[in-house]
């Protein structure tokens, strides 16, 4: 078993992982955790739903603190790498050496700014913490009209809530919602739920740009405006890799590892900063579960001396928005209509969009499935003909 | 310590069951049970890793 010491940089949920696992399965040696957020790790995706909402508070949704034997630095911020001399540099002017470094820094939100689609002086604002939840739910009180860039799960889950809490709200994106994630039918599904509230969806295939001058406002490429109170870029996260610079493991922005979690020689990365391999190159899959399953996988890796199980991931996420709740295992985006395998609109629908080959992507809309049947249907090659579903 | 679910939110993920076999199951169903709601010490560690794991903060130790 390895010995060297391991330094975990990144406290958020895959970080904190790798340390329980490397402690849990009886690594004995020297462990250090370095998290520059002032916060004890959360449930992130419950920022958007309860929290946001004021059903969830901060306590409600931090995670348990690592009762393990680690030496955590947290406050610090890494600001190099030196792979030469193996150390970590704070921004303190502290090094920590590393025999065995694991990268697990997150991701943090995109701007329309950095797209180069915002005026110069264009307000924006960004969900991605807990700081910017807090300071969305105290603006909500006002009931300020919403604008939000971005139709994608965030947006709409943010939509859903300003909605829910009084707001007028306005969501503008280049595509209807969530159709490039989970296809036309789902996306038809929340596009009635969303105008049902009050919502206001708009969209043009050449795009948005926020407006500099007067009120924040979002533009369509045909010149409709939408302006706002405040406007909400929820238009994805970039990894946080500018720490990075010089080390020469970032490749076209992306830090890219292996189906083991391996970056280089003795270095690994796990969770929303790390970009896996798959079908299409490498992307990031920047989900709860799948920081999970890249934590434990790295730090397999890193005791069994890379001689672990390559990681074989088991996409799956969640959203809740305008009444509908929504769990969908495997493979996105889909194409195409799904199977209906039970249920109707009314009572609560399952269904699969197989992938041609031996496998589906398998949705719950508002029925309750325990994720290991749904992820069975994932697997199940129908015996009956495909009923096509039909609205 | 002490552990209780949420049962509208529990989704029966299993995360928390494969962290913390010894305390918890999915059964036949796929539904979570309980198997120690008073966390013997020496699973306190396991607990912790469970709770932490849940994906929708469904789980919890008091």
């Amino acid at each position: 078993m390895v010995r060297q010491r391991v330094v975990v940089v990144g406290a958020s949920i895959a970080g904190v992982t790798v340390v329980d696992e490397l402690r849990r399965r009886g690594f004995t040696g020297e462990l250090t955790l370095v998290g520059d957020d002032p916060h004890p790790a959360y449930n992130r995706p419950a920022l958007s739903k309860g929290f946001l909402s004021g059903t969830d508070t901060l306590a409600s949704i931090t995670l348990p603190a690592l009762s393990c034997e680690v030496d955590q630095r947290i406050g610090a911020t890494a600001i190099g790498l030196d792979t030469d001399r193996r150390e970590v540099l704070l921004a303190d002017g502290d090094r920590l050496p590393f025999g065995r470094l694991v990268i697990a820094t997150g991701a943090r939100a995109r701007t329309m700014t950095d797209l180069g689609a915002a005026d110069p002086g264009a307000e924006e604002s960004t969900f991605r913490d807990v700081a910017d939840a807090r300071d969305l739910r105290d603006r909500l009180v006002d009931r300020p009209r919403v604008v939000i860039v971005g139709a994608g799960i965030l947006g709409m889950e943010l939509a859903s809530t300003c909605a829910a809490a009084g707001s007028a709200v306005t969501v503008v994106d280049r595509q209807p919602p969530l159709r490039a994630q989970l296809g036309r039918f789902l996306s038809d599904l929340v596009v009635e739920a969303a105008t049902a509230h009050g919502v206001t969806l708009a969209h043009h295939p050449a795009g948005v740009r926020l407006r500099g001058s007067g009120t924040p406002a979002a533009e369509l490429a045909d010149g409709r405006r939408f302006d706002g109170d405040l406007v909400i870029s929820a238009v994805g996260c970039r990894p946080d890799v500018e720490w990075l610079a010089g080390s020469g493991l970032v490749t076209d922005g992306d830090l890219r590892i292996d189906d083991r979690c391996r970056v280089a020689a003795g270095i690994l990365a796990a969770g929303d900063v790390a970009a896996f391999p798959g079908d299409h190159g490498h992307r990031r899959t920047p989900w709860w579960t799948s920081a999970l399953d890249q934590a434990r996988t790295a730090a397999a890796t890193l005791l069994d001396d890379d001689a672990g199980a390559p990681l074989v991931p088991s996409p799956y996420f969640w959203t809740e928005q305008f009444g509908i709740t929504l769990r969908v295992c495997g493979p996105l985006p889909v194409r195409g209509r799904p199977t209906v395998v039970a249920g109707s609109p009314a009572e609560g629908l399952l269904l699969t969009w197989p992938d041609g080959r031996d496998g589906a992507t398998a949705a719950a809309v508002n029925r309750r499935i325990p994720i290991s049947r749904l992820r069975a249907l994932t697997r199940a090659t129908p015996s009956d003909p495909p009923m096509e579903a039909r609205r | 310590m002490r552990l209780t679910i949420d049962r509208d939110r529990c989704e029966g993920y299993g995360l928390c069951a494969d962290s913390a076999p010894e305390l918890m199951h999915l059964d036949d169903d796929g539904e979570l049970v309980l198997d120690h709601e008073d966390v013997p010490a020496p699973s306190s560690a396991a607990a912790e890793t469970a709770v932490r794991v849940c994906p929708v903060a469904a789980l919890r130790a008091d």
